[in-house]
């Protein structure tokens, strides 16, 4: 029963359209259209800085940005000048980036009274330019927190990891939103990965809609009477259906991470852990369409309420852009398949195997079972001959 | 086994038990009573119709014996089994043809065939072989492998008759196959029902056209309201109004002596004068018809035309409930 409906499926083209074609066509539009916003690659930078002497405290905020210059993230070259020639050395285009501490500054942060640094920044200092105003920006709130009073005006400037994630930070323009606040980096999916993730979880509710959807239209075709006279328990037939929908997610689903991976670049991790995920995505979307299946009344109905709810969850899921809710709305969210999908396949990206897949794998699961018992509460529709 | 694969299905042994017993079958929806308290049974190699108007409960009814909806009340027994949506096992013995066109327009009719029959448990040899021959059967062996969607209203039609044979059932139910379909197929299907009762498959078929129910059934139930009105041969059925036949003489002449004349005869019950001429109440007009022309020649009357009209089903449904089968 699965395998001939599976040939009508294929027959039929349009699983092949919607499952695999139309996905990574927009992957690829995506891609190309987000390309600059997505992968910034900071220019070199050149800070011209002038320190007042013998102020502990100007030396240190110096020093960090010159920490910069070991830190992959922006090639910096920090050179310091006299406080009077840092204005025309911007203006000239000798350097990108001036920055004079001022007299007593010191002093005053010490006193916790407000001073303000001088920051110039010259025409062609592009994102470059902002991680270091980032890095500046960063050490001033840190002077002011009072954590130099604390250590005594010894190394207080940021550590070269703390340097590095505001670097980071900045580089990609503010703090990444996930799906998820991830409670470690490696729950994190890159713009490329999680665009791909994100695309295959939104196809992915059309895909499984192929298979299971196929029962409204038995019931339009008249062949679900006849299947109904047959020698079988009639549950066999949803099943039958079920299995044609996990087939195809399960394939499509596979198809569109190995081709978004080659194509974009993006490594998702371990086979067996992402296999996982996928599998436990199919199982939960297949039976959300199980409840589609039973309530709509026709074929037309069908197709519009799985297409609503793919793009509903699609869309809060992060398949378009990320997306998070604040408290009890960003819970729900987490509660959603498509969400649930992009975050498992954050963790087997991080490095994650099938252990870690703990939460995605139990909020898949759990859906599955809520849907199914759902479906089974709609009464079944009776035939007639 | 002696029988050869393409032999019909039999009874089991002892064949005088009915091969369907359908006993106080209800269904309601809501406060409609769709099907009141019907029963029936068909025998080994029996043809019987369910006749009655749109709205009579016929494919409600055949709904609840095919095991597809449940019953509120009643038992359907199938080859001695329970039959019922809970009770699959019993739906082998039996082949359904819904009236709706039930096929798959991307697959064409071998598929077609060899999906419903290994759903009906045939495997390998005999899968090939009763899909060949109910192909040959049906006329489509030459398009045994075109889908089905190009296929004409009647290919389509045969098609769906055919799946519901493959798997040799003992009970036959087709829900009113004729519905919407050109003159030559339904002369086709028709034809086609009548053989494979010849050949000893019991039927159970629906039908609002009593032409159909007096043509190929053995007996007939009349359905109406959804309870069954009366049963029995057509012959029997008949008997129910009364048994006589109406014949009309035409013609000029002295019809009132002529009416006198005719009264005398032993078949006639009754005569009416009109204008035109005389209208007879007549037992077994075939037989008197003879004495009838006589008679009335003898009276002096210029005969211009005699008619002769025996009742029908149609008739029958008159009588039983004051209504014409189609309204
Ligand atoms: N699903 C249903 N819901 C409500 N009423 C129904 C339903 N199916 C049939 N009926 C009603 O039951 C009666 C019998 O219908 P049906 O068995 O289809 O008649 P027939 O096949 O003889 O034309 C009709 O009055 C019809 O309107
Ligand atoms: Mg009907």
């Amino acid at each position: 029963m699965t395998w001939t409906d599976l040939r009508q499926r294929v027959r039929d083209r349009s699983v092949l359209v919607f499952a695999i074609v139309v996905p990574l066509a927009l992957m690829t539009v995506f891609n190309f259209v987000f390309a600059d916003l997505e992968q910034p690659t900071p220019g070199p930078v050149t800070v011209a800085a002038a320190a007042p002497e013998g102020d502990p405290l100007a030396a240190v905020l110096v020093d960090t940005l010159r920490g910069l210059e070991e830190s992959a993230a922006v090639p910096v070259t920090v050179e310091t000048a006299e406080a009077e020639a840092v204005p025309e050395a911007v203006e000239s285009g000798e350097v990108d980036l001036g920055l004079v501490v001022p007299e007593g500054f010191g002093a005053a942060v010490r006193a916790g009274e407000p001073v303000s640094v001088e920051a110039i920044e010259g025409e062609d200092a592009g994102i470059g330019g902002q991680v270091v105003m980032a890095v500046v920006h960063a050490s001033l709130e840190r002077f002011a927190a009072g954590t130099v009073a604390a250590t005594a005006g010894a190394q207080a400037g940021l550590s070269p990891g703390e340097l590095a994630a505001v670097a980071e930070e900045a580089a990609t323009g503010g703090p990444q939103h996930t799906l998820v606040a991830g409670e470690a980096a490696d729950e994190q999916l890159g713009p490329s990965a999680s665009m791909v993730a994100g695309q295959a979880g939104l196809f992915l509710l059309f895909t499984v809609s192929f298979g299971v959807l196929g029962l409204v239209a038995e019931r339009k075709q008249g062949t679900m009477a006849r299947l109904r006279s047959m020698p079988m328990n009639p549950a066999l037939i949803v099943l039958a259906k079920a299995m044609v929908s996990l087939v195809l997610g399960i394939v499509a689903t596979t198809v569109l991470l190995t081709a978004g991976s080659l194509l974009f670049g993006v490594d998702f991790g371990s086979p067996v852990a992402v296999a996982a995920v996928i599998v436990a995505a199919v199982v939960a979307t297949t039976s959300l369409m199980l409840v589609v299946a039973r309530v709509a009344r026709s074929e037309e109905q069908a197709g519009i309420a799985s297409s609503i709810l793919a793009l509903v969850l699609g869309i809060s899921g992060g398949a378009f852009f990320p997306v998070s809710g604040p408290g009890l709305l960003g819970q729900l969210m987490d509660l959603n398949p498509v969400a649930a999908f992009t975050r498992g396949l954050g963790i087997t990206a991080g490095g994650g195997g099938v252990a870690d897949l703990g939460a995605p794998l139990l909020v898949l699961a759990g859906f599955a079972v809520v849907m199914v018992l759902v479906a089974r509460l709609v009464p079944d529709r009776e035939e007639t001959v | 086994m002696a029988e050869t694969a393409s032999a019909p299905a039999r009874a089991p042994e002892g064949a005088t038990e009915p091969v369907l017993r359908v006993e106080g079958l209800v269904r309601r929806y809501g406060d409609l009573t769709a099907v009141g308290d019907v029963s029936f049974t068909i025998a080994p190699g029996e043809t019987y119709g369910l006749l009655g108007p749109n709205g009579a409960g016929k494919t409600t009814t055949i709904s609840m014996v095919a095991g597809l909806l449940p019953a509120d009340a009643g038992t359907v027994t199938l080859a001695g089994e329970p039959m019922g949506p809970r009770h699959p096992a019993a739906r082998r013995h039996l082949g359904l043809v819904p009236q709706e066109l039930a096929i798959y327009p991307d697959l064409t009719a071998r598929e077609n065939l060899r999906y419903f029959g290994r759903l009906q448990r045939l495997r390998g040899d005999q899968l090939r072989r009763r899909v060949d021959e109910v192909l040959e059967l049906i006329g489509l062996a030459d398009r045994a492998n075109d889908a089905t969607k190009e296929f004409s209203g009647g290919m389509k039609r045969r098609l769906n008759i055919g799946i519901g044979l493959l798997h040799q059932p003992l009970l036959l139910v087709l829900d009113e196959p004729t519905v919407g379909v050109d003159p030559q197929s339904r002369h086709a299907i028709l034809e086609s029902v009548a053989a494979l009762s010849g050949e000893g498959m019991s039927v159970l078929y629906t039908t609002h056209y009593m032409e159909e129910a007096e043509r190929l059934c053995d007996r007939v139930g009349i359905i109406d309201g959804g309870t069954l009105q009366a049963e029995g041969t057509r012959d029997e059925l008949v008997r129910l109004t009364g048994g006589v036949d109406h014949v009309r003489v035409s013609g000029e002449g002295d019809l009132t002596t002529t009416a006198a004349a005719l009264r005398e005869l032993p078949a006639v019950q009754q005569v009416d004068a009109d204008r035109q001429g005389l209208s007879l109440t007549v037992r077994d007009a075939p037989t008197a018809i003879a004495a009838i022309v006589t008679t009335a020649t003898g009276a002096g009357m210029t005969l211009r035309d005699v008619e002769v009209s025996r009742p029908d089903l149609e008739s029958v449904f008159l009588h039983l409930t004051g209504r014409a089968l189609r309204d």
